[in-house]
């Protein structure tokens, strides 16, 4: 063996040449340096044994043991509203947010009570006057309505159909048939499937 | 649907966040991924199998059910072995306080006193529990292991044992990296130097 050059293995370098990461300079010490060479050996001896260790498990049942104790979350509840509570009191600044918010509400609710307990003749005319402007736009909308179907160029023909009470009553069961055929086909179309899919969870 | 197979190619984080939806077979398999290391590490750390379920136990439950509070941008594993160290080095700590002196207590004035106190080594019979455990850690290296400080056994387990970075460990341990590097050297040394004394 050589004279080695430079100083002795720090213990990192010793850590680079266990990982297989020594540079080519610190290699060349290691070959040259019976002291560092013995020492990276008993290290690796070392390593070797902690790395050779019997593998260990827990006992059978361990994962059972564990998730009787362990709480899975509902995936229907809504998560946002569970931890509304806990996250409104988590900080000091979220309790004074919570606690303005809260105080504006109740603030307003008062002053809104208050001013509508003195002022009760002002807002009984208010509501009449809105109840009568309602009634009129609803009574112009209705005629509006009818008046444009009237215009239609089919109206008179089914005017004409529906004129006789036998014709009405053969429409209106057509129309029931319809109806109840479109709920049938409906109904079968949401319906869960009574048998299991071959393959449908492989 | 995640069927068997499918789970591992699945990373853990992308496994915590189908159990934070909901799914059970989730949390089964984080449970299946860690269940060795994690207990692995308690056996080694407190040298009593049932103890170390216990330990595990309570570490599974302890992170599962906070789960909520998991943040993805760290590794799953750092989690669940920092919960289970602080629970080792915990327990660890307690039952430092409750060790009574092999020569009895310190508060004893006379001899009857010191006798009376002292820990009764032979009076425990050895089950057959103690058996497999003393099979199981019996080896010189397991010897050498459980004679290193705490600190330095949670750093070598995990480092040689578990095969974690040096950068996983001190998150894990809550150190600096080169306190963590230290107590590694340190505790190669002291494994070289027992387990020298333990072949003489």
């Amino acid at each position: 063996m050589t004279q080695p050059s430079g100083p002795h293995l720090t213990p990192d370098d010793l850590d680079l040449w266990l990982d297989g990461n020594l540079s080519e300079e610190r290699q060349q010490h290691l070959d040259r340096c019976q002291a560092c060479l013995e020492l990276a050996r008993a290290e690796q001896e070392i390593v070797d044994q902690l790395q050779g260790l019997t593998l260990m498990s827990a006992s059978a049942g361990f994962a059972d043991r564990v998730m009787q104790s362990v709480v899975v979350p509902d995936p229907f509840a809504i998560r946002s509203l569970q931890t509304v509570p806990r996250r409104l009191l988590a900080t000091r600044k979220s309790m004074a947010v919570a606690a303005s918010i809260g105080l504006l509400l109740l603030g307003s609710m008062a002053v809104s009570i208050i001013w509508t307990l003195g002022h009760q003749t002002t807002l009984l005319a208010l509501g009449s006057w809105l109840l009568s402007q309602g009634g009129q736009l609803a009574w112009l909308g209705l005629r509006g309505v009818a008046s444009n179907f009237m215009e239609q160029p089919w109206f008179e023909n089914a005017r004409t159909v529906l004129a006789h009470p036998g014709r009405l009553a053969l429409a209106s069961a057509s129309a029931s048939v319809a109806y109840l055929g479109g709920v049938l086909a409906l109904r079968r179309l949401l319906a869960l499937p009574t048998q299991e899919v071959a393959h449908a969870n492989a | 649907m995640v069927s068997g197979p499918e789970w591992a190619r699945l990373s853990d984080q992308e496994v915590v966040l189908i159990a934070r939806a909901g799914r059970e077979a989730a949390y089964r398999e984080l449970i299946r991924r860690y269940e060795r290391p994690v207990f692995a590490l308690l056996f080694r750390m407190v040298r009593d199998r049932e103890l170390a379920e216990d330990l595990a136990q309570e570490t599974f439950i302890k992170a599962l059910n906070a789960i909520e509070s998991y943040r993805p941008e760290f590794k799953f594993s750092s989690w669940i072995f920092k919960i289970a160290n602080n629970a080792a080095i915990d327990h660890l700590r307690r039952r430092e306080l409750d060790t009574l002196s092999l020569d009895g207590s310190p508060h004893a004035e006379t001899p009857e006193q010191m006798q009376a106190t002292a820990l009764q080594i032979g009076a425990r019979q050895e089950s057959p529990l103690d058996a497999v455990e003393a099979k199981e850690l019996g080896g010189a290296i397991e010897q050498a292991i459980a004679q290193l400080r705490p600190e330095y056994r949670s750093c070598i387990l995990l480092r040689h044992v578990e095969g974690r970075a040096y950068e996983e460990i001190a998150e894990i341990l809550n150190l600096p990296l080169g306190t963590v590097k230290t107590y590694i050297h340190r505790a190669r040394n002291e494994l070289r130097q027992t387990l020298a004394h333990l072949k003489e």
